[in-house]
């Protein structure tokens, strides 16, 4: 157990508590509040919290805690007004600055050792990638009607070839949420399995002898400069999450302007 | 002439220095991409448009009976459809990104 490196992954390493029984129909097993329940919690316990407790004061000369929330705040904002425009900051800003601040609360979390990253199971980055999608469908539709399908049609193309390319756009349509929810997912995944089997290596070597203790010292090192880059990781993927939402919501806003 | 300048225009001259220096304008709130990220978004956007397309045609196969040609023209379309995702993020990249106008250019055969 010590040295699996799929063991940090498991979703009951230190609470597994039934909450309710489903139907054996489901085939879903029954509902718990597990380590991933617990620390989705967490993570929304505390972005929430520190928000409010750095913005109680609410002062026109801001204390340290306060800067940090309104940078976060402002960072995200100019983000979504580059990507969007002024129309997605209106609609959409609460919902990206939502999705950013809970990502990277929970990759933070996922930092600390013993503790279960949320974002390293593909069911959790997989149902935010489709609530952005279905928000892009639904405000798309509701808001442009039937232009929203002018996103499949490219202007410029000549007729004889025209269906094929619908064909590929649709594809390639179909194909976000995947690649979306993929990307999240295989970088704080495989940043964790690569940090547990450098780690692994450390008592490993040591135990080995003499030799080993002064060689246990490479992978080490190896670790904590991982860790490092771990943190980047991070940070960059709840940054790029929230920036692709804001690319696909703004073709919910401006279908057909590739 | 030079201190003619109307009020409204002073105002959004103010406003873009301002701006400045404080970095918040538009061109700044990005922060640099670990070359590793940028990869696996490329091979990510590719991957998925084939998966979507092969899936596409499983679909199309399970539905209409025209097995295997969902599947094999699906496969086909994907990869279409996924090296057209990497070009547009290729683009966007560069669009974020413009390179150096004073880096040394590279010699091709027409020079």
């Amino acid at each position: 157990m010590s040295n699996d490196p799929i063991h940090q992954f498991h979703t009951n390493n230190t609470v597994d508590a039934q909450v309710a029984e489903l139907p054996a129909a489901w085939g879903v097993g029954n509902l718990a509040f597990n380590d991933a329940a617990l620390f989705m919690l967490a993570g929304t316990a505390l972005t929430a919290g520190f928000f409010y407790w750095a913005m109680k004061p609410a002062a026109l000369v801001p204390g340290r805690a306060q800067v940090v929330a309104e940078t976060g705040y402002n960072f995200i904002h100019g983000m979504v007004r580059d990507a969007a425009g002024d129309e997605g900051v209106k609609r959409f800003f609460p919902f990206v600055f939502t999705l950013f601040l809970w990502i990277f609360a929970a990759n933070m979390l996922g930092m600390f050792p013993y503790f279960f990253t949320p974002t390293s199971h593909i069911i959790v980055t997989a149902t935010m990638a489709l609530m952005v999608f279905l928000t892009v469908i639904v405000v798309g539709l509701a808001k442009n009607g039937l232009k929203f399908f002018k996103l499949f049609v490219p202007s410029g193309v000549p007729i004889y070839i025209l269906p094929f390319v619908v064909f590929i756009e649709i594809i390639s349509f179909f194909s976000r949420p995947l690649s979306h929810a993929v990307r999240l997912w295989a970088n704080v995944l495989a940043g964790h399995l690569v940090l547990k089997v450098f780690a692994g290596f450390v008592p490993m070597m040591a135990a080995a002898g003499f030799v080993g203790l002064f060689g246990s010292l490479l992978p080490l090192t190896m670790t904590v400069a991982l860790y490092a880059l771990e943190f980047l990781v991070a940070f960059l993927q709840a940054y790029v999450f929230a920036l692709l939402t804001c690319i696909y919501l703004n073709d919910a806003l401006h279908p057909g302007h590739h | 002439m030079a201190d003619k300048t109307p009020p409204e225009d002073a105002l959004s001259n103010l406003r873009r220095r301002v701006a400045e220096a404080r970095g918040t304008g538009s061109a700044n709130s990005q922060p640099p991409q670990s070359a590793a990220s940028l990869a696996l978004r490329f091979g990510g956007e590719f991957g998925a448009a084939i998966i979507v397309g092969a899936l596409l045609g499983l679909g199309a196969d399970y539905f209409l009976h025209t097995s295997p040609w969902g599947l094999v023209i699906g496969f086909g379309l994907g990869f279409v459809a996924g090296v057209v995702n990497v070009v547009r993020v290729a683009q966007s990249y560069n669009r974020a990104n413009p390179p150096d106008p004073n880096a040394p250019s590279i010699p091709d055969d027409d020079d």
